[in-house]
């Protein structure tokens, strides 16, 4: 199994990611005009309940063993950006993993602050990637953030598979709140617009 | 959502086939974008001999007045291509090809050739190295190919030998040798076609 036969697998994966939460993000913002919309989002949230901590941690852990890959196996070296995504990706698969096991619905308030800075990150990192210019006029070989070491289908990179990631976990908690569990009937039905 | 029996039980889509419905499309798509990739050659087996430069830092150049190093490898199609202590003075260019400055410099130098800028007596070669074929513009010899570059090129080892040879730092790298063998200047980033053509002449007239 090839670095490039894995990093096509990834850059798929998240391209479905990103095809997913692009049509929740949608989703969500008709919903605020669109009573159908609103139900159809109402099911989708309904379909994650009780698997939001569990979703989010396998996506965490993947993300980890990925980033793994590239650095022990791929010898790809991270950046200083890289670093930072790091620094908040990898606690997640820690902490998401012991709130799974002790049913900690709390850890949410944790984890979102971390994943939305993390995916900041990875949203100025992929930038910065796809306009190298801004930066001096040579490419070091050392640690170049502005450099992709993955540029699959001509814009998936590492730092967009982080975004994915962070993406990911931020729309599953939030799709899966606690509170708009059950009891089911004695929420509003319009209750479902500060879910996302 | 008017029957309190509708808002008890909310409709719910099969999300865990889903996920798992997801996971093997990516496997299968997966599979066929990388059943017959073809094996691109892109990397070479080039043999340095000589003293390897130290990478270069910042401020003087320790190696300027260093023997150059000599390089037996060969192109992309395999034909041979050294570069050795021949008696005259010579440019090298390392490019690599997910660089966005070499992607930018290699029409520049391509102008600069085409306009017969070169001087008789010196002589031009290009090392591609660093290569990746998971980075962008892969392989470099299908980018050098599109841009008409006509200058020899050595492709590099997986090591980038050649590379380290030459104390490779940044991309694009430059390395003047003059007519005795000795590393004249070596300086990276993209260099204008006046400024390389200001190195060339000094390289010239000695």
């Amino acid at each position: 199994m090839t670095v490039n036969t894995v990093s096509t697998f990834f850059a798929v994966g998240t391209i479905l990611l990103g095809a997913g939460l692009i049509t929740l993000a949608l989703l969500w913002a008709a919903s605020l005009v669109s009573d159908r919309a609103a139900a159809v989002l109402e099911a989708v949230a309904a379909s994650f309940d009780g698997l939001g901590l569990r979703l989010a941690w396998v996506m965490a852990v993947t993300a980890t063993l990925g980033s793994l890959y590239y650095s022990q196996v791929a010898h790809f070296i991270p950046c200083e950006f890289c670093w930072y995504q790091r620094i908040a990706m990898y606690p997640l698969s820690v902490i998401l993993g012991i709130a799974v096991f002790r049913r900690d619905e709390s850890i949410r308030r944790y984890v979102l602050p971390l994943a939305v800075i993390g995916g900041g990150l990875s949203t100025y990192h992929y930038l910065i990637q796809q306009f190298p210019n801004l930066e001096v006029g040579a490419c070091s070989t050392i640690v170049p953030c502005t450099t992709a070491w993955v540029w699959k289908f001509d814009f998936v990179s590492i730092p967009l598979m982080a975004l994915a990631s962070f993406g990911t976990i931020v729309a599953v908690l939030l799709l899966d709140r606690p509170s708009r569990r059950s009891p089911a009937a004695t929420m509003e039905p319009t209750t479902h617009q500060e879910a996302m | 959502m008017t029957t309190a029996s509708r808002q008890t039980s909310p409709r719910k889509f099969p999300l865990v086939p889903v996920i798992f419905g997801a996971v093997a499309v990516a496997l299968v798509v997966t599979i066929i974008l990388t059943f017959d990739s073809g094996t691109v050659e892109a990397f070479g087996t080039p043999v340095v001999t000589g003293e390897a430069l130290a990478p270069l830092g910042d401020g003087v150049d320790a190696a300027v007045g260093q023997m150059a190093p000599s390089v037996a490898g060969e192109n992309f199609t395999g034909d041979a291509v050294t570069i050795t202590n021949d008696g005259r003075p010579k440019m090298i260019i390392l490019l690599a090809h997910w660089c966005p400055h070499c992607q930018n410099e290699v029409p520049v130098v391509q102008a600069w050739l085409d306009a017969g800028q070169l001087p008789a007596g010196v002589d031009i070669y290009s090392v591609a190295t660093g290569t990746s074929s998971t980075r962008e513009n892969y392989p470099p010899q299908t980018w050098l190919e599109r841009e008409g570059w006509t200058p020899p090129v050595i492709a590099d080892d997986q090591a980038y030998t050649v590379g380290d040879a030459f104390g490779l730092t940044a991309f694009p790298f430059w390395v003047f040798v003059n007519a005795d063998g000795t590393v004249a200047a070596r300086t990276t980033g993209e260099l204008s076609p006046a400024v390389i053509t200001q190195i060339v002449q000094s390289l010239v007239s000695g």
